[in-house]
């Protein structure tokens, strides 16, 4: 009988090989030397998604900048390696694995576009790097929660889940179709907005597409003109939703825009003009150009003055503001962790941030089951050619 | 070790056995399906690994071979990024692209390309594919290299890494379900196999219960038993032996009430039988036990009996022959020990007594039944009938013995009147004469006086007490005594008597008596041989002695008229007699008889009829101690 145990025991024991590799504490802490925190970024510097990059990266950049020059974090500097993957997801990929692999980044740092960073979860996850601050609010990822994916703002399902509510409950409209770009982002968008319809009995009453690099939107346009739909809730990007407006201005079809904050609002304004359209912005972030009285955004302003200190030549806006903010994340984040750094005690130390006031109006909270710092959504409306915030 | 558990196995109980040998097979089933489960897994799920590792390097090298063309690493990146997408990156460990130097286009590594690997699965020029176990770092793996061609020239290669693991992994979860499995099943099993035992072995635990109680003697259990068993069908085997364990017990109970009453007989013959009887350990002689009549007979308590050697009570002489029959036996035949013996009551008072023995158990110990029948008045009554029998005898001789008295009685006559005579005619008598005369008239009343003497033993009653004589004597007395008249009946009487015979135990005059009774009936049947006209015939009695066999032997012949066949059987019983009524009493060959047996001796009878008889008498002749020894 004996025998037998002892049969059984070493059975099972084979059975229970180690299926889990430890990470080797090397890569904990690639990136770090003395002086230097090395973080990697790829994101579009150019095309047509360029202006988003950029902008990020300035904002991102402008209080980086700012903390080098004040001494770093512990006496290390933080040096951003960039990549333009032209919000060409297969480009980010390579960028990416480029990052890791050749140039041993600490942390991946302020992604664009929701197509690009879903593609490289997969090196994430392998490689167990932290990313911090993406400017997307795709749902994939956020759920489910991946310890390595810092999301800064609020995602786009509650962007449109906010607009839907307006649009339904303050302005009473009932006949809504979605505009997006067919690919993750788009997709996203619209599982939104569907999610946010449901509760009120109704669906999208029409879809259009285009893809993503083109300007391909009359067909789009076509199918959500014949609905008579009231409002379009568009996820696109700055250019062709510019189209798709002023085609729908020539042809006299005037129903509520509505935009979710990736359209980059403040290049839509530029690319718009000065028209008298009913065009609505949902924003993760507050204006940046507000009145100096309103004490609550004391970050807004900290925000413009460095901005024009690092970058004169730019004009203080949304996208900018929110790799602003990615960037005092990812500071808040190097300080918590302490002088003996490693990528786990970093996401350690996001996840200890509790109701950290960014002066933007909205606190910053994480948690280990919560990797999405900011949770508001502001509206904005756009107004003698350009995007105010409609503080309703 | 082996060893040890084959015999722990051996000596556990019926229960333990049926579970050992249940959860063996149970195991040895389990480990073989398990075995051959193991093997089939690994052959199919390899197989199936690779086939899977081959669709996946297939449909990549498809999708690539444009990007390899324009040289898009981007694309080509995203797309072996896409393949290791979900489940699959379970079990794709990398992906990677090589151009048709073999330079590394794409790979999906996030550390530094293991060179290693890149070429340690070369594709053969003439195929389009190759498989290969690798290991890259600490992991086996299969690597899936598969040809991309361009028309029929190779613009690359797109090799896939398998993890091996992912099978093990499969085997693994598929072996703990199996243990699992087996492990309730053995659970399962053992509570089946145990109270399988438990059925089969508990009607047998209380057969045994049962029989120990009945060895202990208490046979009221069955119907308790029988109650037990009726769950098991008609066919049940267990409560087919307990049928037939309820059989027997009825059996041995049935036998156990006739033993009972049989026991109860015996007891009681023992306790009210009509004779004394003992019982003696058969080593010391010891008396174990006696019955009321004993007491009785003997005037001894039970008290006084018990632990008494039953030889004080008189002589218990077997010989070898008999002890060792009775040693042989737990209890056997009865044995006549010995017969009119004399036995001693309490203060030394002789009786006589017959003595049977027969072996038998008592109280675990070989014992001797031993019973006593008085027999004192049988002997009186014997020695009273051979005493009148001897007075009939007396009676018979009474002629001869007067015609033998008469011839001295006539010479003492003839003397005194020769005397007479002379005194009258005063004559004297010359000295010598007168001498002569009176010495004749002396020994004529000698031997007068010897007939008469020998008369008076003849018919003097004898004690019991065997004495020790020479068988010749008695027959030379009678032949004194009626010698004279048989030659006067003109018997010729021969005497054939051998010298030096050893002696007999016996008493002198019944022997004479058993010889005067042979020579009259042989002078009867040569008178009657006479009387029946036969015409001339010798009239020859012949007696003869000797020794045979230990045996000493006297013979008495005549030339009578033999014994009819028909009456030959029946002679020796009492009051049968072939003389004329008032001619004898039937006696004499009973008495005979009796008085040889007697003495242990045994009669034969040889008869003619019309010719003769002979009536061999034979004794046990008395050991004599050698000289010397």
């Amino acid at each position: 009988m004996k025998n037998c145990i002892i049969w059984m025991l070493a059975l099972m024991a084979l059975g229970c090989g180690n299926t889990h590799e430890n990470q080797t504490s090397t890569t904990q802490s690639l990136g770090i030397s003395d002086n230097e925190i090395l973080v990697g970024s790829s994101l579009a510097l150019g095309g047509h998604a360029g202006y988003l990059g950029t902008q990020t990266l300035h904002g991102a950049m402008a209080y980086i900048r700012h903390v080098n020059q004040r001494g770093g974090i512990y006496g290390r500097r933080i040096k951003v390696i960039t990549y333009d993957d032209g919000y060409d997801p297969p480009r980010c990929v390579t960028n990416t694995q480029k990052l890791i692999v050749q140039d041993k980044v600490f942390s991946l740092f302020c992604y664009v576009g929701t197509p690009t960073t879903v593609k490289i979860l997969p090196l994430v996850e392998e490689a167990r790097i932290p990313v911090v601050g993406m400017f997307t609010g795709a749902n994939a990822l956020r759920e489910p929660l991946n310890r390595y994916l810092i999301n800064v703002r609020a995602s786009y399902y509650q962007e449109t889940g906010a607009a839907v509510t307006h649009l339904v409950e303050a302005i009473k409209l009932k006949k809504i179709a979605v505009f997006y770009q067919y690919d993750a982002y788009g997709f996203d968008g619209l599982k939104g907005t569907e999610i946010a319809l449901r509760p009120y009995g109704l669906v999208p009453v029409a879809t259009g597409t285009y893809i993503r690099g083109t300007l391909d939107v009359e067909e789009g346009l076509r199918k959500i003109m014949a609905a008579q739909a009231e409002a379009v809730v568009m996820i696109g990007t700055y250019e062709p939703c510019a189209k798709f407006i002023r085609l729908a201005r020539e042809r006299h079809f005037s129903p509520v825009f509505y935009n979710v904050s990736f359209v980059g609002a403040d290049e839509l304004a530029r690319l718009l003009g000065r028209i008298d359209e009913n065009i609505i912005v949902t924003q993760v972030v507050p204006p940046p150009e507000v009145s100096g009285s309103n004490k609550e955004l004391w970050g807004a302003r900290e925000y413009v003055a460095l901005l024009k200190q690092y970058y004169p030549s730019d004009r203080p806006n949304f996208v900018s503001l929110e790799g602003y903010i990615n960037a005092k994340v990812l500071v808040e984040g190097l300080e918590r962790a302490g002088r003996e750094l490693n990528r786990e005690k970093f996401i350690s130390a996001i996840e200890s941030i509790q109701k950290l006031d960014l002066g933007i109006a909205n606190l910053l909270s994480f948690s280990p089951r919560d990797h999405q710092g900011l949770e508001r959504v502001y509206f904005t409306h756009l107004q003698d050619g350009k995007f105010v915030w409609r503080n309703h | 070790m082996a060893q040890s558990l084959i015999d722990r196995i051996r000596n556990s109980s019926l229960k333990n056995k049926i579970f050992f040998s249940v959860t063996a097979v149970i195991l040895l089933i389990s480990v073989l399906i398990a075995l051959f489960t193991r093997w089939i897994l690994i052959s199919t799920l390899t197989s199936e690994l690779k086939q899977r590792g081959l669709g996946i390097a297939y449909s990549i090298a498809e999708s690539c071979r444009g990007f390899l063309l324009t040289n898009d690493v981007n694309q080509l990146t995203s797309l072996i990024f896409d393949a290791r997408l979900g489940a699959r990156r379970e079990l794709v460990g990398y992906v990677f692209i090589l151009d048709k130097q073999g330079q590394i286009l794409a790979h999906t590594f996030t550390r530094d390309f293991p060179q290693q690997i890149a070429l340690a699965n070369r594709i053969a020029p003439d195929k389009d594919h190759r498989i290969q176990l690798m290991n890259a770092g600490r992991e086996a793996i299969y690597d899936v290299a598969v040809a991309v061609n361009e028309g029929i020239y190779r613009i690359g290669s797109v090799h896939v890494g398998l993890y091996k693991k992912h099978i093990d992994q499969l085997i693994n979860k598929l072996r703990t379900t199996f243990l699992g499995f087996v492990s309730v099943v053995i659970l399962l099993f053992f509570i089946i196999s145990h109270h399988l035992s438990k059925t089969i072995t508990h009607p047998i635990t209380r057969l045994t219960m049962v029989s120990d109680e009945i060895s202990r003697g208490i046979f009221d259990v069955q119907l308790d038993m029988e109650k037990g068993l009726q769950h098991g069908g008609v066919k049940d085997e267990v409560r087919q032996l307990s049928r037939s364990f309820i059989n027997m017990t009825n059996r041995i109970k049935e036998s156990q009430a006739k033993l009972k009453e049989s026991d109860n007989k015996y007891r009681s013959l023992f306790a009210s039988g009509p004779n004394p009887i003992f019982v003696l350990d058969r080593k010391t002689l010891k008396i174990l036990s006696a019955n009321p009549s004993a007491e009785e007979t003997y005037g001894y308590t039970k008290e006084e009996l018990v632990g008494r050697p039953f030889t004080d009570l008189g002589p218990f002489e077997l010989d070898e022959n008999q002890w060792t029959e009775f040693n042989a036996q737990h209890a056997g035949n009865v044995t006549t020990i010995s017969s009119k013996v004399q036995y001693f009551k309490k203060g030394y008072q002789a009786f006589y007594v017959n003595v049977h023995a027969s072996p038998a158990f008592y109280e675990d110990k070989n014992a001797l039944i031993v019973a006593t029948t008085d027999i004192s008045e049988m002997v009186e009554k014997d020695s009273q009938l051979i005493q009148a029998s001897k007075m009939t005898t007396l009676g018979e001789m009474s002629a001869g013995i007067a015609h033998e008295l008469n011839q001295p009685l006539n010479a003492i006559k003839m003397g005194s009147e020769f005397l007479e005579m002379m005194i009258e005619k005063e004559e004297r008598i010359p000295e010598h004469e007168l001498y002569q005369i009176v010495r004749e008239v002396s020994s004529q009343v000698d031997r007068a006086e010897g007939i008469i003497r020998r008369l008076r033993d003849f018919g003097r009653k004898t004690d019991f007490t065997k004495e020790k004589i020479l068988i010749n004597d008695p027959v030379n007395t009678v032949l004194e005594i009626i010698g004279r008249q048989l030659r006067l009946q003109n018997i010729d009487v021969q005497l054939q008597l051998t010298a030096n015979l050893p002696p007999i135990l016996a008493h002198h005059n019944r022997i004479e008596q058993v010889i005067f009774n042979l020579l009259t009936n042989a002078r009867d049947a040569i008178n009657l041989k006479e009387e029946s006209g036969m015409g001339n015939h010798p009239r020859n009695i012949i007696i003869r002695s000797y020794a045979e066999d230990g045996q000493v032997a006297v013979a008495v012949s005549d030339t009578g008229i033999g014994i009819d066949p028909a009456v030959k059987a029946q002679i020796f019983e009492a009051f049968f007699t072939t003389k004329k009524m008032g001619e004898g009493m039937g006696l004499g060959l009973s008495i005979t008889s009796g008085i040889v047996e007697d003495y242990g001796g045994k009669i034969h009878i040889h008869s003619e009829e019309g010719q003769g008889t002979t009536f061999n008498l034979s004794f046990p002749a008395v050991q004599q101690t050698p000289p010397g020894g």
